[in-house]
């Protein structure tokens, strides 16, 4: 018995530095136990290793998910840990009722033209309040998006809204993605107004929320803006190291990637870290070449394609172009501006969550925190206007893995609570007791 | 080694399954005698003389006509006046992204999905047969199954309709489930596809249990049900270029076919059938107890048969085309002798006959240039007319002078297809023609009306 206690004692020791490990490095599991054995931490249709002849699926299922609501309010009232305090404008204070009202109406999917798009069928709560699956959103009628689905974490912190920075606040914001024709399609404010004062689910609750006010274009983007200014998100392993001062809660190699955000990489002369907090985003908007690029490009030439797992081909370019409806440039901050000087800008996104968001830049054709370092190390795109903060880094391999270990270390701690409420929200569709805006008239046939 | 055992082993079973098969064609009665149009669900009433109309189901296109989905009837009897000309067109509303039909057992009632807003209208074809009506939509659909989105095959069972869906309302990718509803259109129950999770008692026979959907089929001698699997709505709506160049979004394809208990609905086996195995057809006769997918990405016919010994397996059996090209085969079409097997291939616009009599090795024995692009096909019961649409999705179509919108009928000789008429959807500012299904007044023990249509010969 005696010689087997030191066993035991260093299996226990090797387990607990194994959760350590683990709790580090997917940190959102740390908020949740009960959670351990889930990947919510992207699609629940999980395709990693697709590459792959011997992809094995690990799919979860949608009848087994469960929701559990949080205390929402109070990611507002105190910010985790490596945050500031939240701006919340004067005129609209957070409050539980706003908040749980917001949240109602980010995932009503009837709040669309055709009742089948809410705001959370692209800012999908498990894939980083984006969407992980596809380069660039879809709308309504599978209308195309040409831009990536930005993550609405951390949302509160900035005054530029959007890829090209052309909203300044969360409540007029809303009304962009409910009006524009490739996303929600509403014809509308009329229309939005008019079809959530029919759906008997939100009798009162516009009323109680905001005073007696019902429904309107300013109550209905305030709420909005009250939920997505809950979704705080921060306390990540670098925050306690960083501003916790916690020496384990990052490992070496992370801290050696600190020093190169810092230092020689020059990251952070965007994605900005400040004493007491770090949003990791300057608010501005620069021009890399990746817009430059993408609006330069040559339709010759051939493109593979992934027809199942292991399985590859080349398509020729004028094969994919005969079914291909006309794609629009992106000019970024010129579409805002029209100043040539702005051509190809985009916003600079926080580095928060990160490791969730991906695909990553303005188009989302970057897919791996990896291989957008080496597009950085690369100088970026050369163009005429090419921001003078893109240069080529000369990082080394090692050094490129070390800062892909720190930006891994950027996910918060409340993922899972902020996550799993989300699955809690009820998800808004057609009911039997709801309008029927097309089909009320059916004698008519 | 164990590798090898298995290889082996497999070949040993095929082989004895195709035995078994060739056995049972050659010792088995003609099944011709018992087939409706041929990829109608066995419960159904059958035609089995000249139909007189067939019921287009069409996506509406903006700029065409008035830009909503449509039942469009054709005329199709030679007898008739209006032979080869539409008769009724029925607007719906909207761009549901209309695509798949399927009528009631009894053949009174046509269900039609859209994949988009989800919405199942329920057309009357037997009241006026040349003059279908809407009877009901059913609106409800996503929130009555707990979440399914994209409502695509309706399949008959007595007095129900089976409803495979592709997709759901919380990410809007491939994981879905079937939805039973009776004829009348109220919802029965959810069934919903095994997942890793949760495989509801299947065995996992490969790597991959994705749960994803696309089409229905039943062989009630085995009380066997099969499923496919197909894409979620971000792929099914995205516009095809753009989806080719998004490698994410090409990994959300389904690579299953699922074997159910047919009276449980309980799914038994999951087997891993790459690159998007799309449309199911089971055989006829009496013995043969398999049926046929093909998978639209890898360009694959695959057999999924029974062994002696009751044992479900799914084996690749030929290519179509040149796989590495995607010729992508959409929609396929048995002959009631389980003798012919006709693949669509929406690429190059082809039709392409298969002799499947032995069933582990379909030949292809003919092709066909349809138009430049080409999506489903349906035959009369003897095999002697095939009736063609151009239209796969409504992002997903041919651009430009290659976006051709027709309904065609061409004879088959049993050597070659011969034209008989075509209407062209955008010149009758129609919109885009998807799925068939047919209609006779024969079904009904009607008279023909005043338009003069011939009464059809006979039902079974």
């Amino acid at each position: 018995m005696n010689k087997s206690v030191p066993v035991v004692k260093v299996l226990f020791v090797f387990c607990i530095a194994l959760l350590v490990t683990a709790v580090s490095f997917f940190p959102g599991f740390a908020d949740d136990p009960g959670m351990q054995n889930k990947v919510i931490f992207g699609p629940g249709d999980d395709k990693r290793g697709y590459e792959s002849a011997d992809y094995t699926t690990n799919t979860l299922d949608l009848q087994k998910r469960i929701g559990k609501e949080a205390d929402l309010i109070s990611f507002v009232r105190q910010p985790p840990l490596g945050l500031p305090p939240v701006p919340v404008p004067a005129e609209n204070p957070v409050s539980t009722k706003k908040i749980l009202l917001g949240r109602k109406l980010f995932f009503d999917r009837r709040l669309s033209i055709n009742d089948t798009f809410s705001c959370g069928m692209c800012h999908i709560p498990e894939q980083g309040f984006t969407n992980n699956e596809i380069e660039t959103a879809v709308g309504v009628e599978g209308r195309t998006g040409k831009r990536n689905t930005p993550t609405v974490y951390n949302v509160a912190y900035f005054n530029k809204l959007f890829h090209d920075g052309r909203e300044s606040t969360l409540e007029q914001q809303v009304w962009s993605p409910f009006l524009a024709r490739n996303e929600m399609a509403n014809p509308s404010i009329g229309y939005v107004i008019n079809k959530i004062k029919a759906i008997r689910e939100y009798d009162g609750l516009f009323e109680e929320a905001f005073d007696g006010r019902g429904p309107t274009m300013e109550t209905v983007g305030m709420a909005l803006a009250n939920y997505q200014r809950t979704l705080n998100s921060a306390d990540s392993p670098f925050d306690r190291w960083y501003y916790g001062k916690e020496k384990g809660a990052v490992s070496e190699q992370a801290k050696r990637g600190f020093q190169l955000f810092t230092g020689k990489g020059g990251c952070s002369a965007c994605h900005l870290v400040k004493e007491e907090y770090a949003l990791f985003s300057d608010d501005r908007l620069h021009n890399t070449g990746l817009g430059y690029k993408e609006s330069m490009r040559s339709g010759s030439g051939t493109t593979s394609v992934q027809l199942a797992p292991g399985i590859f081909t080349e398509l020729e370019n004028t094969v994919i172009q005969s079914v291909s409806r006309a794609k629009e440039n992106d000019l970024g901050l010129y579409e805002v501006t029209e100043n040539p000087n702005d051509r190809w800008k985009f916003r600079t996104p926080s580095l928060r969550n990160v490791a969730l968001t991906a695909p990553y830049m303005h188009n989302g054709s970057i897919y791996t925190l990896r291989d957008v370092i080496d597009f950085y190390n690369r100088g970026g795109i050369p163009n005429e206007i090419l921001s003078p903060l893109i240069r080529p880094l000369h990082l080394t391999d090692s050094e490129v893995e070390d800062l892909v270990a720190f930006l891994n270390s950027l996910t918060g701690g409340n993922v899972t609570t902020l996550v799993t409420d989300a699955f809690a929200a009820p998800v808004g569709d057609m009911g039997k007791d709801d309008p029927n805006w097309t089909h009320e008239n059916k004698l008519e046939y | 080694m164990k590798k090898m055992a298995n290889l082996h082993a497999r070949w040993l079973q095929g082989t004895i399954a195709s035995l078994c098969v060739l056995l049972a064609s050659v010792v088995g009665f003609q099944s011709a005698a018992i087939a409706d149009e041929t990829c109608m669900s066995p419960y159904m009433a059958k035609i089995v003389g000249q139909e007189d109309y067939v019921y287009i189901w069409t996506l509406g296109k903006e700029g065409v006509g008035d830009g909503s989905d449509k039942l469009v009837t054709v005329a199709v009897n030679p007898e008739s006046p209006h032979y080869g000309k539409v008769v009724n067109s029925l607007s719906v509303g909207g761009r549901n992204e209309a695509h798949h039909s399927g009528l009631t057992d009894d053949r009174r009632y046509l269900f039609a999905g859209g994949l988009d807003t989800n919405k199942i209208f329920i057309f009357d074809v037997h009241t006026h047969p040349n003059k279908p009506s809407l009877h009901k939509v059913i609106t409800d659909f996503v929130e009555k199954t707990g979440g399914m989105v994209g409502p695509h095959t309706m399949y008959a069972l007595p007095g129900r309709i089976m409803v495979s869906a592709l997709s759901n309302n919380k990410d809007h990718g491939g994981r879905t489930g079937l939805a039973e509803f009776t004829n009348e259109g109220e919802f029965v129950a959810a069934h919903w596809m095994p997942t890793d999770e949760d495989m509801r008692g299947a065995q996992k026979v490969g790597n991959i249990a994705d749960g994803y959907g696309y089409d229905v089929r039943v062989l009630p001698r085995r009380n066997v049900m099969v499923t496919s699997s197909f894409t979620g709505w971000s792929n099914y709506m995205m516009d095809f270029g753009k989806m080719l160049g998004d490698a994410e979004a090409m990994k959300r394809f389904g690579n299953t076919v699922v074997v159910w208990d047919l009276h449980t609905r309980m799914p038994k086996k999951v087997f891993e059938v790459p690159g998007a195995p799309l449309e199911l057809r089971c055989a006829w006769g009496a013995n043969n107890n398999y049926c046929f997918t093909t998978t639209a990405l890898t360009s694959q016919i695959w057999l999924i048969h029974e062994d002696d010994a009751g044992e479900w397996h799914a084996q690749s059996v030929g290519a179509i085309g040149d796989p590495s090209q995607v010729p992508l085969p959409v929609d396929i079409s048995i002959t009631a002798d389980d003798k012919g097997l006709w693949v669509q291939t929406f690429m190059d616009g082809k039709t392409r006959y298969f002799d499947i009599s032995d069933p582990f090795n379909p030949k292809q024995t003919y092709e066909h240039q349809v138009g430049s692009q080409v999506n489903m096909i349906s035959q009369s019961w003897d095999g002697k007319r095939a009736y063609f649409t151009s239209s796969l999705l409504g992002n997903w179509d041919k651009t430009g002078d290659q976006d051709e919108q027709f309904f065609k009928l061409f004879e088959w000789d049993g050597e070659k297809l011969v034209h008989k008429f075509t209407v062209d959807f955008y010149a009758e500012n129609l919109g885009r023609p998807h799925q068939m299904r047919f209609g006779a007044y024969s079904l009904y023990s009607q008279k023909p009306n005043s338009e003069g249509t011939m009464l059809s010969q006979r039902v079974e």
